[in-house]
């Protein structure tokens, strides 16, 4: 009785695959239908078929971003992204896995390093910081952003290199003359900082009242004063 | 040391996508709803991506996703359609159907009757059956996928297995 009792544990562990390979269920009736009930596998056509409209599903769920880094800058170490159409993202201080983090959770994107795409973005900041580039010409994104995010950001984007605006010369550029605030706040949401550069908008005073990228102020000065902006050197001491 | 690197999203749909399906099937015997909670679980699980750190088996971890998909969809269906269960789609599954037709549907009988028990059993000891006979996953990777230790996911198995034997054989009693 032990002996059969022994046997029917080994064909058991056997049968699970506890002692190598798993095997077929020897005379064992609840076995064999529960391999008849699930040892089989669907067709190769459903299979591929589930397999096509899960990939379709995650491309909708998450539209690929492509992203890269600048290692090391003024600013410290700057990380891009772009979608099909454009910057959707310039980060200081984010590198790496932090910096995919912060696109899985702000766009819900499927991150893919691309030093082809994020090249011509990444030279042209590397320019910017070495002082031979004026202006960026890249495509940016800015679908993300309110119609309104977007009227403040493009009048920041004209605001040449060297130069500066205030809060309430950009709301009359854009016909809305009373919405400096509202300008502001559009300004501290640029999602590509320096690219557009929102640093060159200051208050009515001159006073540096925010900044959107890593650093806050002093960041906003360093940059002026790279600029050539040297008035506002004592920021930074 | 430096960190171990994660994988892209998308790779872990090329690796897994279709043993989890394959799961999916058995677990709820039906191309449709296999299709739906495969779709339902990799969204699930590539929204909890981003708080990923550290070791992870990312192969445990789909199927518990996967694994409370599927125990949602069969509490669905159950409140939909009561007690009603379906064999496995025509197609795939049962090579033991031979014999006389009257075998046949004894036969099919039968095998409904073991479904409806493996899904009454407790959820971990059907999810250990199920993942290390016929998912193949390890005692430690079904640890893993069920927030349990090896051993006790070892235990889950013979559980089941005791269970539907008794169940079994007062229903072929019946």
């Amino acid at each position: 009785m032990k002996e059969e009792t022994m046997d029917a544990e080994k064909r058991l562990a056997d049968w699970l695959g506890d002692s190598g390979e798993s095997t077929q269920a020897a005379g064992d009736p609840l076995l064999t239908e529960l391999d008849a009930l699930l040892a089989g596998s669907p067709a190769e056509a459903a299979v591929e078929r589930a397999l096509a409209k899960l990939r379709a599903k995650l491309g909708e769920a998450n539209p690929v971003l492509y992203y890269g880094e600048l290692a090391a800058s003024p600013v410290g170490p700057i990380s891009v992204a772009l979608s099909e159409a454009g910057l959707v993202a310039v980060e200081f201080g984010e590198a790496g896995p932090e910096f995919l983090e912060h696109l899985q959770r702000s766009h819900r994107a499927q991150a893919v390093r691309s030093p082809e795409r994020s090249g011509p973005v990444l030279r042209q900041l590397a320019e910017y910081f070495a002082g031979q580039r004026q202006s960026f010409n890249v495509p940016v994104d800015l679908s993300r952003s309110t119609d309104f995010q977007q009227q403040v950001l493009r009048a920041a984007s004209r605001v040449p290199r060297g130069g500066l605006a205030t809060y309430a010369e950009i709301a009359r550029h854009i016909g809305k003359p009373r919405a400096s605030r509202a300008v502001g706040q559009a300004l501290a949401r640029n999602p590509v900082p320096i690219v557009i550069p929102c640093h060159r908008v200051v208050a009515a005073d001159g006073s540096l009242t925010g900044y959107s990228g890593r650093g806050g102020i002093r960041t906003k000065a360093q940059l002026l004063v790279l600029e050539g902006v040297s008035s506002y050197n004592a920021a930074l001491t | 040391m430096a960190a171990p690197t994660r994988p892209e999203f998308t790779e872990l749909v090329a690796r897994f996508g279709r043993e989890l399906y394959v799961f999916l099937w058995r677990m709820l015997s039906n191309e449709q709803d296999a299709e739906d909670c495969l779709q339902e679980a990799f969204l699930r699980a590539y929204r909890a991506y981003p708080r990923m750190h550290g070791e992870v088996n990312f192969r445990a971890w789909l199927y518990r996703i996967a694994g409370n998909t599927a125990r949602t969809q069969l509490k669905r269906r159950l409140r939909r359609d009561g007690r009603e269960i379906e064999l496995p789609d025509e197609e795939g599954a049962a090579p033991h159907r031979s014999g006389p037709a009257d075998d046949g549907l004894e036969q099919r009988e039968r095998l409904a009757a073991v479904r409806m028990a493996v899904r009454e059993l407790p959820f971990k000891q059907q999810q250990s059956l199920i993942l290390r006979k016929y998912q193949g996953l390890s005692y430690a990777e079904i640890g893993a996928a069920l927030d349990c230790s090896p051993e006790s996911a070892r235990a889950n198995v013979y559980q089941a297995l005791r269970r539907l034997r008794s169940e079994l054989a007062v229903a072929r009693q019946e």
